[in-house]
């Protein structure tokens, strides 16, 4: 690579990355709630609607950990969009707004949380080069 | 892949949008940075199938060998304008660009810097001001999401490469919506009707004429604005087009305010691209309800 320096990863896969960020996580938060509280999405999840933050948290750390969490809590999960408006109220830079969403892959795997349905995505997104690119460009850019 | 210095990583779903891919290179030749396109399935940072992350993963490994083995194959930095800079992968998608970032770099070695494009043309906005000559008459309002902000300040970036256009004023608003782009707001009943309605409240307050997306899922979104609301919706790199003189087309979205999509296709290109595939995938998504 001559001068180029090559960036080393720091995790062997993905499930590695996720248990070492998952312990972190669970070390750092304090569950205060301050996250919860600072979250835009919590109104469109009706079934956290009147929780307490810090429950909320406390239900995310379950589901994070492959436990069954509550239905306030997963609904938050649900509901997040990665706003990151969590991420500058917390206080312990957890990183509340990656908690969440490897909070949502747990709940996938486990089925706390239902999968969304992908089945088509690559099949669209295959027809719509048809229609949009020319040959070469089907040829060169996918 | 073309052995350029960077490439262009479009991501997948922009395949519904030739026309920016298009106009994204030649904005990037037109500043001296060659950039090859790459994307849809061969190239995926495995988002769209995050629900399934073990295929996720996959998926985004694959991408990543892929990248490593271009980047190793680009020829050494002699003579190049820094010595030490390494090839680059030039990012459109949050989705992936974030990706890279969380994920892909994390769990794989990585032989290529990223940038994102906006980054791209404003490192290099003394050149690109020159060559917008073209004046464009318009108050545009940007649709501006909070979530991406933090890995790379797209909401000042963008207003401040349209604002470089003779003619084009930017009217700014307070209005910030939830998640990154409006692809995640369509996943949360009602989010997207909301932040729909409240991007039409921001336009009328601030007396624009034209609502500009930064992201090619908002402007999937916020093209049916443009037929019903009386607004006239471009993406950004439209408008930065307009400003170099050139010309293009919106496909997308003068076949989603068609009242016949097949006819606005055109039966020659949808016999090419498979008349079945484009009733069972496209048209659906062309004739979903319009949430505002």
């Amino acid at each position: 690579m001559g001068a180029r320096e090559r960036m080393v990863a720091r995790h062997e896969d993905w499930s590695a990355l996720r248990a070492s960020e998952t312990a972190r996580m669970t070390e750092a938060c304090t569950q205060c709630g301050a996250c919860a509280e600072a979250c835009p999405m919590l109104p469109y999840a009706p079934a956290a609607q009147g929780a307490a933050a810090p429950e909320l948290v406390r239900g995310v750390l379950d589901a994070l950990a492959g436990g069954p969490s509550d239905p306030a809590a997963l609904a938050w999960i649900a509901a997040c969009t990665r706003t990151g408006s969590c991420n500058a109220a917390c206080p312990e830079a957890v990183n509340p707004m990656l908690m969440l969403r490897l909070a949502k892959w747990r709940a996938n795997e486990t089925g706390a949380l239902a999968r969304r349905d992908a089945s088509e995505t690559m099949s669209r997104v295959k027809v719509f080069a048809r229609l949009g690119f020319t040959e070469e460009e089907q040829r060169e850019w996918l | 892949m073309a052995v350029t210095e960077n490439l262009f990583w479009y991501g997948c779903n922009m395949t519904r949008h030739g026309e920016i891919i298009r106009l994204s290179q030649r904005l990037l030749e037109a500043v001296g940075v060659g950039a090859a396109p790459v994307g849809g399935p061969g190239a995926c940072c495995g988002s769209p199938k995050e629900s399934t992350p073990r295929i996720a993963e996959g998926m985004a490994d694959r991408t990543m060998d892929k990248f490593n083995s271009w980047a190793r194959g680009v020829p050494s930095p002699e003579g190049r304008e820094s010595a030490v800079q390494k090839p680059g992968v030039i990012t459109w998608c949050p989705s992936c660009h974030m990706n890279l970032d969380d994920f892909m770099g994390q769990s794989k070695a990585q032989d290529f810097d990223s940038r994102h494009l906006c980054e791209a043309l404003w490192e290099r906005r003394d050149a690109l001001a020159p060559l917008l000559t073209h004046p464009v008459k318009a108050r545009f309002l940007v649709d501006r999401h909070v979530g991406f902000h933090a890995q790379v300040p797209v909401n000042d970036i963008i207003p401040g490469l349209l604002s470089m256009i003779p003619g084009a004023e930017h009217v700014d608003h307070k209005l910030r919506g939830a998640s990154y782009m409006c692809f995640g707001l369509a996943n949360v009943p009602g989010a997207l009707p909301d932040h729909l309605r409240a991007t039409l409240d921001a336009v009328r307050e601030s007396g624009a004429d034209t609502l500009v997306t930064i992201f090619h899922s908002c402007h999937r979104e916020m093209v049916g604005l443009e037929r019903d609301h009386g607004v006239r919706v471009l993406n950004w790199v439209h408008l930065l087009a307009e400003g170099m003189g050139w010309d293009y087309t919106d496909d997308y979205k003068t076949w989603r305010n068609a009242p016949d999509k097949l006819a606005a296709i055109g039966p020659d290109r949808v016999a090419e691209a498979g008349e079945v595939a484009v009733r069972k995938l496209v048209l659906p998504e062309l004739e979903r309800p319009r949430p505002v």
